[in-house]
């Protein structure tokens, strides 16, 4: 009943290489936004969490649109690396900046309950024995945001999984480098006959996304568990 | 708690009637992406003609349009860029049999920037190459099926970016984010950047052919058949000239 042609395992090859990259990606910058909007105090912090929420927002394509602009050949960022030689555009690369980008919001988010139900009397307790804040993140916070982190990977690699819009700008649809499961159902179902092909497809990526879904349904009980 | 009912029987109400109804001197017309501007031009000077008329137009890949005409999309003519989609709606029986002409002619070339390419044989130095997807759109298939034939097939499998339609392509090359795209010979003298680098050799693919055929609905719809005798005509003959396509 399932039929896929060698093309299709290439797609869910690539779906699973962008998903890993993209939340590898985007864990130290999560963390280290995460806390700074949890436990530091500075003035327009608004303004940063506006901003860490924007890609939630916007539509995936106006993402891709602007990345495009940025990292393209003639584009602020892009011609910068275009004479180290550095090409992003039309690459994997550029399909895992994207998905990190449209998933940031969600990491942010998970770390941030989690961070947020740590115990405070436990941080003024590294304190008052000397610890400095450095020491403090190491060994209190990050350990205690562990579920948090895996939380909000998991609902980043969901996303990623999911990503089409911006993945097309930025990446385009170039089979075996850079079409994702998105993408190849995509252009079977723009072909009249592509109907199983698509369908079959369709079936892996709900598989896929159902297991990680669940893996972040049993993550999310044991953090309220704990608080 | 009746009433709110009434206000949800209402809304729903007011949703059901303000819906879009299908007007009579509607045209709905599901084109190849090629042909644009030429239609644009032919149904400006038509509905200047005859007032009242409104068009509704769709451009897009052949395949795809077949593909929407096939699960219902409202459709009184369709244009497509090969032979394959409208045998496709013609096996399916959505068009008028009786009214399958063809409309207009083309070429496939190869554009990009000044210097890149000279020949097929260059194509294999290049690192990205815009094709429409095969798979709906008729420019990629003669594109593959040329460089298929010419022995280039598994040398430019990991090179080739899909694009959703021949203006797609076109957009890509013209943006410098690919090397060269297969267009028709038509998009590329609409280019701005880019430029006709080769033309790609007709043995090796078949003739570019633009069949029409009124759709079964389109058939019973008096404008849409006085439209589609207008592309029949001279008028069109002209502006199809002055865009570049070949003569029928």
């Amino acid at each position: 009943m399932i039929q896929l042609s060698s093309t299709d395992y290439d797609a869910i090859r690539l779906s699973l290489q962008v998903a890993i990259a993209a939340t590898l990606l985007s864990l130290p910058f999560g963390f280290a936004v995460a806390y700074l909007i949890t436990f530091v105090k500075f003035r327009g912090k608004v303004l940063l969490e506006v901003l860490v929420n924007l890609p939630l927002t916007l539509p995936p394509v106006v993402v891709g649109y602007l990345l495009l602009l940025l990292l393209g050949r003639h584009g602020w960022l892009g011609s910068l690396l275009n004479k180290a030689d550095i090409r992003l555009i039309f690459t994997l690369k550029a399909a895992v900046i994207a998905s990190a980008i449209v998933g940031f919001p969600l990491l942010v988010r998970s770390l941030r309950i989690g961070m947020e139900g740590i115990d405070p009397q436990l941080l003024n307790a590294s304190r008052t024995l000397g610890a400095r804040w450095h020491d403090t993140l190491l060994t209190v916070i990050l350990p205690l945001s562990v579920p948090g982190l895996v939380a909000g990977s998991s609902l980043v690699f969901a996303r990623s999984l999911g990503e089409f819009g911006a993945t097309i700008i930025v990446a385009g649809n170039i089979p075996g480098i850079t079409q994702t499961i998105p993408l190849a159902i995509y252009e079977y179902a723009a072909s009249p006959t592509g109907e199983t092909m698509a369908l079959s497809l369709c079936l892996v990526s709900v598989v896929i996304s159902l297991a990680v879904l669940f893996l972040h349904e049993m993550m999310a009980k044991k953090m309220a568990r704990r608080g | 708690m009746k009433n709110v009912f009434h206000m949800i029987t209402t809304t729903l109400l007011c949703f059901i009637l303000l819906a879009t109804p299908v007007l009579a001197g509607d045209i709905n017309l599901s084109v190849a992406a090629s042909l644009k501007e030429v239609i644009n031009e032919l149904s400006d000077g038509f509905a200047r003609k005859h007032p009242g008329v409104k068009f509704v137009k769709n451009y897009g890949a052949s395949g795809a349009l077949a593909k929407q005409i096939e699960s219902g999309a409202p459709s009184d003519v369709f244009i497509s860029a090969n032979l394959e989609w409208l045998e496709y709606l013609k096996n399916r029986k959505l068009v008028d049999t009786a009214s399958i002409g063809t409309f207009t002619y083309n070429t496939l070339v190869f554009a990009g920037a000044p210097g890149k390419a000279s020949s097929l044989h260059d194509l294999v130095k290049l690192e990205r190459i815009a094709i429409g997807s095969p798979k709906s759109v008729p420019a990629g298939e003669y594109a593959m099926e040329a460089f298929k034939k010419a022995g280039f097939g598994k040398q430019l499998e990991k090179k080739l970016v899909m694009a959703r339609d021949v203006r797609e392509c076109l957009m890509y090359v013209e943006r410098g984010e690919v090397d060269g795209a297969f267009v028709y010979k038509t998009d590329a003298l609409l280019a701005k950047q880019a430029r006709i680098l080769f033309t790609v050799p007709q043995e090796l693919y078949p003739r570019v052919t633009y069949p029409m055929a009124l759709t079964v609905a389109g058939a019973k719809n008096r404008d849409a058949d006085a439209f589609f005798a207008y592309l029949h005509g001279d008028e069109a003959k002209s502006v199809l000239a002055k865009y570049g396509f070949a003569p029928r």
